[in-house]
């Protein structure tokens, strides 16, 4: 902690660190890290003009591209890369180098795309693609064991190698870009895209810089260690960036990620009322809101994005989410579908469309949709924990066990694919194996409150009658403990049973306060009053047959009890 | 592999949510390749006279060109060069004046051929193969947009310079290639080519699996090597591509087209192959769950809709884990796949699940005729024949096992027979074979069984001949071949035992299903022979062996090294524990063999009065189950017990009975032991009499027994023979003889480490 403060001591420094880089990034038309770098700088506090950072120095060799680089440019910011790589051919400063190199990457992408649509069959389509990218490859590779290559070109050189799926040397190549020129963003979100676990990013040595706070935040939130995330980004505020949208938005998503809806939501309000016309990051957004049913603020959001972007993949989303939760399930399908047609890279869509199919009873086209979410990206689990719920709703409980496993295995503590594991075990008569499940739901925390209540249930199936009341005593002190309303059924049934639970044992004194507690729901107060008249019957027979012998004792030594007596009194429903 | 599927996220044939497979609604599009064939078309059709068996070499080629995957340009010319060096030259000569020319000349060629629907009295007619083939591919060309053809020219050149950039590899004919196909008859008319062309295939092979990693496979080329490699994998593995390139081919294919829901079913199979649990579970319930969107358009929960294809998918899920062994999650995925059937009413997937019932109750051990009964009664009614003589045939095995009449089963057999010869059902008629064979052998005759698995063996199948492979890697051949290897051993033919099972370790090599099969036949063989040769230590580790392939027969064997080896108390034990274990699981032969064997054990404490009974029971158990065989080894051990407690005269009466069984159907050891027993038998009666007459019998009987052990090579016996013949020979005051046969023993006795059990002793 002391040495992060130490390096972000001097904000004015990385705000000098941030305008110089911005510049750099600018003439190289690598335009996401400009934004990401803006942002950042934005949010921190303007510098006196005596302060501003003085403009980069110019080489002899700069002076000579001077004319050729600002007609490039301008062609390469008109998308005509051909013609820019063409008229940068002959320089030789480094900047030149780059944006030659660059414009050709481009226009192989550019023809790329372009052919995708007119291949000559559809197997071939997944043969398309980019010829210049072996050419870049071998002069990159000639220029880098040279050690010519700068930052930028370093950079670029590792996005040729990822592309041509040679990750071991590009994140090699990257690690070094980053080294090189530490404040380039782009290069930090590229590693971030090719380390897949905890292991592989600690083996990295990555450059001591502020930058890399970012970075390792960044990467915690992708390998879903949501915890030392939000530590990381919470450290960063304090540090000073307190103003900056993107911290604020990565935050929201991380409190997403782990369902912590309130703070999301609020963060998320925060964020709009920043930049109100940002349209990043509100998909998750949308999520937040259709979990929570607020209609009329999804709804807003969504008008309010369609007057900002209508052809944007998250304004897609967003529409498609609105109507979902308007039960309109063939709009959002189509709405999910257009977010596919803008970016068809855009993952959650596919899974969010298989939740409509579902929702519209079309499970073949809902299997399909989470299968393509699969295709896309192996490890998403909600994709597969999808595909369990379509099986599950077609009656096959078994089938969709090998479903339900394989979402456990990717979110191993998450309760929601334990509790649907449990259900399944459970129609299969599995009950061991679901009393398993159950338990470990309720361990690592139980998102929707229904472990405990099915747990307590299968013990009461099973006669286990000392387990199921331990249940319930659980499951209740939970439900109050929390402090929300939840319904109020699942309440009364635990209280009836253990009511009944403490009569059998003749506990008589906790069994009348939970027959009196049960007096307080609709649906069990009968009960209730009943099991309390049976109480109040036993008791005058035992005081009036062993008032004299036992009375005393009785009172007294209580029996040493298996079960912790229920302290209701400390809370009120 | 992210890059590769960034352009096929998207597909813009999507409608109410399905993909279909086939984005275009064409299977086949024009390459470099397909040009080059269709060159290779045009100089046959238009060109000069070819001389007729070169013609018929090319068109012999042609098919295999259609179908496989795209070949270089080398490879083509030389292919074609090999059958017609001049049409070879001609193909060439036409590619080069495209490639070498421009754009115009391509589309000059795709004008001037000609067109399948004009040439009437052509090969080239539209609905011949060829023709087919050249309308595809017209339509597909004439299909592309401006810049597609511009693009398919470009590939032309590249195509045709990759290979011509270096000089020196034109294509070297080799006239003449082989002269085996001048038996053919000389009408090569288009319908009759297609079939030959497959019986050819084999030669061809190389050709198609050198370079199979090369490219996307279109859809028409995908789906031959899909049903190719699907049906190698059925009838004969080995020609199959090795597990790890088959499935780089099949990941080569998904990742081109992931929809290609097939190539999971074969992945399914493949990972099958190597045992592989979490691979093929993966790929077929990602087969199922594309199959369901196939199946899915405007049907429901119907007959024919994705239900049915859930039913299915469910079965099979219990099909893969019975394969594995995992029984309790094979009845769950069962009972399953039993509700939805029912839910939908649909029968016959309600039958394919009751014959896994009883397949999977009979595969945990459990009785399951009744439900097999059911089953069949059922699968008639329904009129599938196929699942009802599998259930007739399952009745068979649990009727033999359990003792039914022989005439009974034969009966059934027969009509099974019927059924199958009439649906022309050839995989049971092989499975019938099989199982008739293993019930000769097992009661005991030994010709019989030689013959039936002969037939099967010199039967020619029923089923179409496809890709040059006959179906001969099922069950029912390796059960047959173990058979015959056994019953060769049993002769003392261990050269052709050791032929037998050389090809069973080809044939099945030993990660495949039924590699246990042989292994076990082959241990036990091993066993027997080192039991017979008196090689205790080396049987040793056979048992270990064996156990690990089948518990209960490892046990048994365990019991009978300790009883040679004079450690009784633990064989007794072992022995014990076996008979329990088996009359709970009503496995009669064993029962027998382990009373035998336990009968032994007492004749060794000179209980022999004690063996009687147990051998009394022996008898009629084995007579109650028809196992002659096994019978007529009991009265051998009765007799010997009789002989043994004195009443020769009864052992030999009893001997007579098993004497003629034994001769004609018994195992050469068991010949030259009842030789041997009634030998003396014989001379016990003779005793003190001096007569000749008896003597020289048993002489006689004595060396047919010594013939009988000398082939085998069993030197244990042989030296009791030969003391036997010693002793009579002295009776008889045969000097010379005597001296022959005592200086044999003698040989024999040095020869042998310590002398063994008592001469008497022993059976």
């Amino acid at each position: 902690m002391a040495a992060l403060c130490s390096e972000f001591g001097d904000l004015v420094q990385i705000k000098k660190q941030l305008i110089s880089v911005i510049s750099l990034c600018k003439e190289r038309g690598l335009v996401h890290s400009v934004k990401w770098a803006s942002e950042l700088a934005f949010a921190l506090d303007p510098l006196p003009k005596n302060e501003l950072p003085p403009p980069a120095i110019f080489t002899e060799e700069d002076c000579q591209d001077l004319d050729a680089f600002g007609l490039a440019k301008s062609y390469f910011d008109l998308k005509e890369y051909d013609r820019a790589a063409y008229f940068l051919r002959g320089c030789r400063s480094q900047k030149a180098y780059f944006l030659y190199m660059y414009s050709r990457y481009l226009s192989g992408e550019k023809k790329k795309d372009d052919e995708t649509v007119d291949s000559l069959g559809p197997l071939e389509k997944g043969q398309v693609r980019n010829e210049a990218l072996r050419e870049l490859r071998v002069e990159l590779s000639k220029k880098h064991s040279a050690g010519e290559l700068d930052g930028f070109a370093l950079y670029l050189y590792g996005v040729v190698l990822r592309k041509l799926d040679l990750l071991k040397e590009a994140v090699d190549v990257f690690v070094e870009a980053t080294h090189a020129l530490p404040l380039h963003w782009g290069a930090w979100l590229e590693l971030c895209n090719l380390i897949t676990n905890i292991e592989m990013l600690k083996a990295l040595s990555l450059p001591d810089c502020w930058i890399k706070d970012f970075f390792m935040a960044h990467m915690y939130t992708e390998l879903q260690m949501i915890k030392e995330a939000l530590q990381k980004y919470q450290s960063l505020i304090e540090a000073g960036f307190s103003k900056s949208t993107y911290i604020i938005s990565q935050i929201a998503v991380a409190y997403h990620n782990i369902r912590d809806i309130d703070q999301a939501l609020a963060l998320f309000n925060e964020l709009r009322e920043q930049d109100p016309f940002r349209i990043e990051n509100m998909d998750t957004f949308s999520n937040l809101l259709y979990v929570r049913s607020m209609k009329p603020e999804l709804s807003y959001l969504a008008h309010n994005l369609v007057e900002i972007d209508k052809y944007r993949v998250e304004t897609c989303c967003v529409i498609g989410n609105y109507y979902s939760l308007r039960s309109q399930h063939e709009k959002a399908a189509l709405y999910f579908q257009r977010a596919l047609k803008l970016n068809p890279r855009c993952l959650g869509a596919w899974t969010l469309m298989g939740h409509e199919y579902m929702e519209m009873k079309n499970t073949s086209a809902a299997i399909q949709a989470y299968r393509h979410a699969i295709e896309v990206n192996k490890r998403d689990y909600r994709a597969w924990y999808g595909l369990g719920q379509t099986y599950e709703i077609l009656k096959m409980p078994f089938y969709c066990l090998y479903y339900y496993r394989k979402a456990h295995q990717l979110r191993p503590n998450d309760s929601r694919m334990l509790v649907a594991l449990g259900e399944s075990y459970e129609k299969l008569s599995q009950q061991v194996e679901a009393k398993k499940c159950y338990w470990r739901a309720y361990s690592v925390g139980d998102v929707e409150r229904m472990a405990l209540l099915k747990l307590a249930k299968l013990h009461e199936q099973l006669n286990e009658s000392d387990d199921a009341a331990q249940c319930y005593i659980i499951y209740i002190q939970d439900i109050f403990s929390c402090g929300e309303q939840l319904e109020h059924a699942e309440v009364s049934t635990a209280l009836r049973y253990l009511g009944q639970y403490y009569f059998k044992n003749k506990h008589y004194d906790e069994a009348s306060l939970c027959a009196q507690r049960c007096c307080d729901y609709n649906d069990a107060r009968e009960e209730g009053k009943a099991l309390l008249r049976q109480i109040s019957q036993v008791r005058d027979q035992t005081e009036t047959s062993s008032t004299d012998l036992f009375g005393p004792l009785s009172s007294n030594n209580t029996p040493v009890r298996r079960v912790s007596p229920l302290d209701l009194s400390s809370f009120t429903p | 592999m992210a890059s590769v599927h960034e352009s096929l996220y998207f597909n813009p044939m999507m409608t109410n949510g399905v993909v279909h497979a086939n984005v275009f609604g064409i299977k086949d599009w024009v390459t470099p390749y397909k040009i080059s064939v269709l060159a290779l078309l045009y100089e046959m059709t238009t060109s000069k006279p070819i001389a007729l068996q070169e013609r018929r070499r090319l068109n012999k080629l042609i098919l295999p060109l259609q179908q496989g995957p795209d070949l270089t340009l080398g490879q083509f010319l030389k292919t074609v060069g090999e059958c017609c060096p001049q049409t070879a030259y001609a193909v060439k000569l036409r590619l080069h004046e495209m490639a070498d020319g421009e754009l115009k000349d391509m589309e000059y060629f795709f004008a001037t051929l000609p067109t399948p629907f004009r040439a009437i009295d052509s090969e080239a007619y539209k609905t011949s193969v060829v023709g087919l083939f050249m309308r595809h591919m017209l339509l597909a060309y004439n299909k592309l947009s401006f810049s597609q053809v511009y693009k398919l020219y470009k590939a032309l050149q590249q195509y045709y310079h990759s290979q011509f950039a270096q000089p020196g590899v034109s294509p070297v004919g080799i006239p003449g290639l082989a002269a085996d196909n001048t038996d053919m008859d000389l009408t090569s008319t288009e319908d009759t080519m297609g079939e030959r062309m497959e019986k050819d295939e084999l030669d061809t092979t190389p050709l198609h699996e050198s370079d199979l990693s090369r490219g996307p496979l279109s859809q028409k080329q995908a789906e031959y090597f899909l049903a190719r490699q699907a049906y190698l994998l059925k009838n004969d593995e080995n020609k199959a591509l090795k597990p790890a390139a088959l499935q780089d081919e099949l990941n080569n294919m998904l990742k081109f087209n992931p929809d290609f829901a097939e190539a999971h079913y074969l992945s399914y199979l493949n990972s099958m192959r190597v045992q592989d649990i979490f691979i093929s579970t993966h790929s077929l319930l990602h087969y199922f769950d594309r199959l369901i969107l196939s199946g899915s358009e405007g049907k429901s929960n119907g007959d024919e809709g994705y239900g049915r294809s859930l039913r299915y998918a469910a079965l099979n899920l219990a099909a893969l884990h019975c394969r594995f062994g995992h029984y309790q999650q094979a009845d769950l995925a069962l009972q399953e796949a039993i509700r939805i059937a029912q839910e939908s009413n649909d029968h016959v997937c309600l039958q394919h699940c009751l014959s896994w019932l009883y397949t999977l109750e009979q595969m945990k051990g459990s009785d399951s005729s009744v439900l097999t009964e059911d089953s069949v009664k059922m699968a008639a009614h329904f009129c599938l024949p196929y699942l009802a003589s599998l259930g007739i045939q399952s009745l068979v095995q649990q009727g033999a096992v359990q003792g039914k009449t022989a005439h009974e089963l034969m009966d059934a057999m027969k009509e099974t027979d019927i059924l199958h010869w009439k649906h022309s059902l050839s995989e049971l008629i092989d499975i019938s074979l099989a199982q008739t064979t293993s019930i000769w052998r097992m009661y005991g005759k030994s010709t019989m069984a030689q013959q039936q698995a002969q037939l099967l063996l010199n039967m020619s199948s029923l089923e179409q001949v496809n890709f040059g492979v006959h179906q001969n890697n099922t069950e029912a051949f390796a059960v047959i071949l173990c058979h015959l290897a056994e019953l060769h051993a049993e002769q003392g033919l261990y050269g052709a035992v050791s032929e037998i099972l050389k090809h069973l370790k080809d044939q099945f090599p030993p990660h495949t299903q039924h590699a246990k099969l042989w292994m076990l036949c082959d241990l036990k063989i091993q066993f027997d022979r080192a039991m017979n040769d008196g090689k205790y230590h080396l049987a040793e580790p056979h048992v270990t062996a064996i156990a690990a392939l089948n518990k209960t027969e490892g046990l048994y064997r365990k019991a009978l090294v300790l009883k040679a080896l004079n450690r009784t108390t633990e064989a007794y034990s072992i022995l014990q524990r076996l008979q329990l274990y088996c009359e709970k699981t009503k496995y009669t032969e064993m029962i027998i063999r382990v009373m035998l064997a336990t009968a032994e054990l007492h004749w060794e404490s000179s209980g022999f009065a004690t063996a009687l009974p147990l051998l009394l029971q022996a008898l009629s158990l084995a007579r109650q189950h028809h196992l002659q065989a096994l019978a007529s080894e009991t009265i051998l051990h009765l007799a010997f017990t009789q002989l043994m407690l004195g009443v020769p005269d009864q052992a030999l009466g009893v001997l007579h009975e098993a004497m003629e069984p034994v001769l004609a159907h018994g195992a050469v050891m068991d010949k030259g032991r009842a030789l041997l027993l009634a030998a003396r038998c014989q001379v016990t009666i003779a005793g003190a009499q001096v007569k000749t007459n008896p003597h020289e019998k048993s002489a006689q009987t004595l060396g047919e027994a010594a013939a009988y052990f000398s082939m085998l090579d069993c030197k244990e016996r042989l030296r009791d023979v030969h003391y036997l013949q010693a002793r009579l020979h002295h009776t008889l005051g045969q000097t010379a003889e005597r001296n022959k046969c005592a200086m044999l023993f003698r040989l024999l006795d040095q020869e042998l480490p310590a002398p063994g059990a008592a001469v008497a002793m022993r059976l």
